[in-house]
């Protein structure tokens, strides 16, 4: 039943997209042309990845406010290292710092109990600071042209090589969630994490993964951006946390936790990209930004909330109506 | 007997933590720094941490029934913007611009408050919505606006900055004589009246509140409404402190409001807290800032100890709330009341 409410859900939102691509397409035609949908998708590739990790959290019904200044501070490590010519370690040691920021907010909220939304704001409220301490307020710079020019190199000729790769990665991991075993522990353990438990599932280790999974991709994140901005400030990847959340609820996962899927996070991300430039193709200004992304976030949730209730409703009605028709049959009988 | 029992109850408040945590945070900076102790000085501070002080208190209420807020910097923000505007563009008399100002702050909360009572939508979801819609507003009534939006809207009249930068005997600034005034006000609605009991019931168990004939979701949408309202008092007075209208003026208060609240002892998942911890955290909060800035430490690493703070706090709570650290403090007690015996 919980699979037949999520197929809809999740396609809502591939349907809005759609939607809104076509809507525009008619008043611009040149929105629709192939290379302007693959430059708009693409031009959110940041938050894809970073809304597919934060998916994770999301789903066991935990939250992640910290992934801005995780993506902020990987990014300025990442630059620094690359800038002074250690191109691996400028690889390997984000995603390492990545990771371990993601185990201390997983060590956190599992074994020290705390709220997952204090914890993570007070972990953004340190690694905010530990860029300024990192970077000591300056900019990262003159990073080399190789590096920069990674996030511009074309797959088929096409494909952004960050964007395919993002894509495939959504693929396997929405395989890994829906028909793997530890992968289908985080819907189990956000939807009834006492009915998990009861059931043998690990859910402190499930949530721990969740935030060791959210602090990687927010470090693939940090890289990405590294790359595609080619300056880091000190408050790069600052209001990430806020976006990224949106995009995840704009594509179907619901804060209480067990509903929705990566694809669904994906989709989202697309969503939220597009809507800027949606607004340049329609001859608005770029003010209309956030005033158009706030209603479009709360009406189609509270759309979302009020079909749920009613579809609710209605299957209550159903199985009343059936109660009532089986007790007659058993007081005929 | 049953005085020192109370009074250890007492002392085993959050709040009690919090006075101690306090005074060592005024002893500390003033050994490192005795100017810090000159009354001016540590009066003064309170211009850093009034506006988040301010919303916390009435952000308080929304962490009370179970909620969350994190679209009260937005609204900060319009406010301010939105008073400007009237006063400067549309030529508005200023106290009548400062209660619009305090109208829109209470249309946001209202519009945000249902849907957050009326539908099943998450607080977090719908505020954060809000947070993106306001602060969108605000930036496009800018456009209303014969100024630029980045310079701000500036040349209020003295009175209205005097109003907030004044001291008393030239050392108690008018600031912390608002703000105590303010925490009176939430103190009195939160504590000591029946809505207040109401918003409390809420949170406890909205259910059971239900079933005892309390509209809840009116009292539910009540809260967001005082917190816009709150955020609104807010926007006013940090455009008179500066005396400049500004959309950004709030928009990095969110999470130091949450902090200041959670730290508070107001549990997030409702039903427990205060406003007087708020406040107090608030403070703690302020000026552990202030004294760090005054000891030289760079202000861009502040929001270090601040986080640090917060986790650390909230872990000894949570750890003190944990079964068997409960257990292991009655095993302890009773072994003391056998000695005794």
């Amino acid at each position: 039943m919980r699979k037949q409410l999520n197929i809809p859900r999740a396609t809502t939102s591939v349907i809005f997209l759609v939607l809104m691509f076509l809507g525009v397409g008619l008043v611009n035609p040149r929105f629709l042309s192939f290379s302007n949908i693959l430059l708009t998708l693409n031009s959110g590739v940041v938050y894809t990845v970073v809304a597919i990790g934060i998916a994770f959290v999301i789903i066991t019904g935990e939250i992640d406010v910290s992934v801005g200044a995780t993506l902020g501070l990987t990014a300025a490590i990442s630059g620094t290292l690359v800038r002074d010519g250690h191109m691996f370690l400028g690889i390997v040691v984000p995603l390492i710092v990545g990771i371990a920021i993601g185990v201390i907010n997983g060590f956190g909220v599992t074994y020290l109990k705390i709220p997952s939304i204090i914890m993570t704001l007070g972990t953004n409220g340190i690694f905010r600071g530990m860029i300024y301490v990192y970077t000591q307020g300056k900019w990262v710079e003159n990073l080399p042209i190789n590096f920069k020019g990674a996030s511009q190199s074309l797959i088929f000729g096409t494909f952004t090589r960050f964007y395919f790769f993002t894509l495939v990665g959504m693929v396997l991991l929405y395989f890994f969630m829906t028909k793997s075993r530890p992968g289908r522990y985080f819907r189990a353990v956000g939807d009834n994490p006492n009915g998990a438990n009861l059931l043998g599932i690990p859910v402190q280790g499930t949530k721990f993964s969740a935030f060791v999974i959210s602090g990687l991709f927010a470090a693939i994140g940090g890289l990405m951006y590294a790359c595609r901005v080619g300056f880091i400030t000190p408050i790069a990847g600052m209001g990430y946390e806020m976006k990224v959340i949106a995009a995840c609820v704009l594509g179907g996962i619901s804060l209480t936790g067990g509903v929705g899927s990566i694809v669904g996070a994906t989709v989202g991300a697309a969503i939220m990209a597009s809507i800027s430039r949606v607004l340049v193709f329609l001859g608005f200004s770029s003010d209309y930004d956030n005033t158009i992304t706030g209603i479009l976030l709360i009406i189609i949730v509270v759309f979302d909330a009020v079909i749920q209730k009613s579809s609710a409703e209605k299957m209550r009605k159903q199985r009343l109506a059936a109660k009532i028709v089986q007790g007659e049959e058993v007081t005929d009988a | 007997m049953l005085n020192t029992k109370s009074l250890t109850k007492k002392l085993y408040r959050w709040e009690t933590f919090l006075v101690i945590l306090l005074l060592v945070e005024v002893v500390v900076f003033g050994l490192i720094n005795p100017r810090f102790l000159m009354p001016r000085v540590l009066f003064g501070s309170v211009n850093n941490f009034m506006t988040i002080s301010v919303v916390a208190l009435f952000v308080t209420f929304v962490l009370v029934t179970g909620g969350i807020d994190i679209q009260s910097g937005a609204i900060v923000g319009l406010t301010s913007i939105t008073i400007g505007i009237l006063w400067n563009d549309v030529g508005m008399s200023l106290p009548l611009a400062l209660l619009m100002g305090l109208l829109v702050g209470l249309l946001c909360g209202t519009l945000s408050g249902f849907f957050v009572a009326y539908t099943d939508v998450q607080p977090m979801v719908v505020t954060l919505g809000g947070s993106f819609l306001y602060s969108g507003l605000a930036i496009l009534i800018t456009n209303f606006s014969s100024t630029e939006a980045y310079k701000g809207i500036t040349g209020f009249p003295e009175y209205y900055s005097n109003f907030v930068r004044g001291r008393f005997f030239g050392v108690i600034p008018y600031q912390l004589v608002i703000l105590l005034f303010f925490v009176a006000i939430a103190y009195v609605l939160l504590h000591k009246t029946r809505y207040g009991r109401y918003v409390f019931l809420c949170g406890v168990n909205r259910n059971a509140a239900c079933y005892c004939g309390i509209r809840t979701k009116r009292v539910v949408m009540s809260t967001y409404m005082i917190s816009g309202v709150g955020a609104a008092i807010a926007g006013i007075l940090l455009t008179a402190y500066l005396g400049t209208a500004k959309t950004d003026l709030g928009k990095e208060i969110t999470l130091p409001v949450i902090t200041a609240v959670v730290l508070g002892g107001t549990s997030n998942l409702g039903g427990t807290g205060g406003v007087i911890g708020t406040a107090l955290a608030a403070f703690v909060i302020g000026i552990l800032r202030f004294g760090l800035s005054m000891a030289n430490v760079n202000t861009q690493y502040l929001d270090i100890p601040v986080g640090v703070l917060l986790v650390v706090a909230v872990a000894i709570r949570f750890a003190s709330q944990n079964p068997s650290f409960i257990r292991l403090r009655n095993k302890l007690r009773r072994r003391k009341d056998s000695v005794n015996k």
